[in-house]
């Protein structure tokens, strides 16, 4: 246990005292204040023009769909690139610097490296996460709102996030490369979104299931829609520990290979 | 307190060592020596449980390498060729930290890493970034990391590689210091530093152990010569004359006035020599013998050859 906490203090020290988090912190501000601003203006003048709401769905109508939403998908889609940006130095890092042969000669086991790096870049997502959450806070103080639903999108995204990591965590372990592992950690990412698209080459409904089970997509679905379904909970959790249990066979396997 | 018995590993098709067996007591200083890729950094490797081995065993502190790394570990301090640095910490974060993952309670801590910043001279350096030092700090970061946790046993591969010769020399009375205290095994492939810090010799060459032994015991493997080595001021005819003294082994006339003996050892002989040469009156200015030493005898045992 100690093991891990050390390792997660200088992991989470690394990511907050070096330029890279604040970086990123900027770089998502500066395009979410754009289209935030944006689809808070539209939400606003349909509100307000009776007119316009004639034709639109019900669901346009609220705030939640016309401006939290499209917030959140934008997140969503930076942190497909920004996770990697993260996690591409966690242990492609290490092995380059040969910092590597101190972490290995060290008494810890190789889970005790892996959670402590994975809970070190779950705090930083969190941080990223509660720099978006100001936007809803700020709107909360002009209109009232339900915020249970935001809440749970939010930990939709949290929960998507946390796979993106346990999935470049382990892209990362794979290469000494940083490079290497930022563009791994990018097709992993956007893999998980794509595997659904699949079911519509395959007649099989079976196959069509699995795939469709397979898809994030089917899983957030009904987080975004402020629904927590244990299926999706469990599809989650199953793959944090997949890809943390592989990226902790990696660190133990390069004992062995040499 | 260290021990090896047949440790094998093979790259691939490239056997890096084969069958070594070696035994280090409590306290010893260990000189590793062997030319480059004879196999000491991976047998340093293996004993710090960083690489398996293919086949052997090693043990240290009684606590097998693979059934008990975690306790191994606990009681090794290991520098790496590389120094493994983060180079964006601190000198005194990265101690610090290096320390906190080696299990040291926390009560001691703050004494450790004030010590081993006390023992490499790194005081002035303590509160700089890493990445801001130069290379001989940066190596004596990496002693440092490797003395924090106070281990029973550290292992040093080449620890004197890129520093200037005073800082050698300091490494040097550093390892001196720490003898006794701590079992240390140190990789190199310069004798001088064998010499100067070790009381145990290994040589290993190409995987295998040709000679392992106290210093003055391998010292001895190549005694019973002495080369001398004669100047005098004016050109001489001494050759015949020299050859004829008892003992004298060979005569070799390096220039008209030098000459290179190679004699049995016997301290009585230069004397004889020299009053030979000063009765020849052709002045005498140089008479120098060199033992052979434990240059001589690494030549020998890896290069097969005597210089």
């Amino acid at each position: 246990m100690r093991g891990i906490y050390v390792i997660f203090k200088k992991e989470l020290a690394g990511y907050f005292l070096s330029p890279l988090f604040y970086f990123i912190s900027f770089l998502m501000t500066g395009l979410l204040s754009i289209m935030f601003a944006i689809s808070l203006d539209r939400f606003n003048y349909t509100a307000t023009n009776a007119m316009l709401q004639l034709g639109t769905p019900p669901q346009q109508q609220n705030i939640h769909y016309a401006v939290f939403l499209p917030h959140l998908s934008l997140v969503n889609l930076m942190m497909i690139f920004l996770v990697p940006a993260l996690c591409m130095r966690l242990l492609a890092e290490e092995k380059k610097m040969r910092t590597f042969d101190l972490l290995l000669t060290s008494p810890v086991s190789s889970l005790t490296i892996v959670l402590g790096k994975y809970l070190a870049t779950l705090v930083t997502i969190i941080g990223l996460l509660v720099v978006t959450m100001i936007y809803p806070v700020i709107t909360s103080r002009m209109v009232e709102f339900n915020w249970a639903p935001t809440i749970i999108a939010f930990l939709g995204i949290f929960l998507v996030s946390a796979v993106y990591s346990a999935m470049n965590l382990f892209a990362s372990s794979l290469t000494d490369n940083g490079l290497i592992a930022f563009v791994l950690s990018i097709v992993f990412n956007l893999a998980i979104w794509f595997i659904g698209a699949l079911n519509e080459s395959f007649d099989n409904p079976t196959t069509k299931k699995i795939l469709e089970h397979l898809s994030i997509n089917t899983h957030l679905a009904g987080m975004i829609e402020g629904t927590v379904r244990t299926s999706g909970l469990v599809f989650v959790f199953s793959l944090i520990f997949l890809f943390c249990f592989l990226s902790e066979r990696v660190i133990e396997s390069s004992r062995w290979r040499a | 307190m260290i021990e090896v018995r047949k440790l094998c590993k093979s790259y691939g098709e490239r056997q890096a060592i084969s069958n070594l067996s070696f035994k280090i007591e409590k306290g010893d200083v260990v000189g590793l020596l062997g030319p480059n890729g004879a196999g000491k950094s991976t047998t340093m490797k293996i004993i710090t449980g960083f690489m398996a081995p293919t086949s052997g065993e090693a043990k240290v502190c009684g606590y097998d390498v693979f059934e008990d790394p975690i306790e191994v570990k606990k009681r090794i301090g290991y520098l790496p060729e590389t120094p493994p640095l983060y180079s964006e910490m601190s000198v005194e974060d990265y101690l610090k930290f290096v320390a906190e993952l080696k299990s040291v309670d926390s009560a001691r801590l703050k004494s450790l890493v004030d010590k081993a910043i006390v023992k490499t001279q790194l005081v002035e350096v303590r509160k700089r970034l890493i990445r801001n030092l130069s290379k001989g700090f940066k190596q004596r970061v990496g002693i440092a990391q490797a003395l924090v946790s106070d281990p029973e046993v550290l292992v040093l591969d080449e620890p004197t590689v890129g520093l200037d010769p005073k800082q050698v020399a300091e490494i040097r009375d550093l390892i001196k210091e720490l003898r006794g205290e701590h079992t240390i095994i140190l990789s190199t492939h310069i004798l001088p530093e064998v010499q100067a810090t070790c009381n145990k010799v290994i040589i290993i060459h190409e995987g295998k152990i040709v000679a392992q032994d106290a210093i003055d015991q391998i010292e001895k493997l190549n005694q019973g010569a002495i080369i001398l080595n004669v100047r005098t001021r004016k050109p001489h005819q001494l050759t015949s004359q020299l050859e004829k003294i008892d003992g004298v082994k060979q005569v070799e006339s390096v220039s008209r006035t030098q000459l290179r003996l190679t004699l049995n050892e016997q301290d009585e002989l230069i004397e004889v020599i020299a009053k030979e040469i000063i009765a020849a009156g052709v002045g005498l200015i140089e008479l120098a013998p060199s033992r052979a030493n434990l240059e001589d005898v690494f030549l020998k045992l890896t290069y097969g050859q005597n210089s």
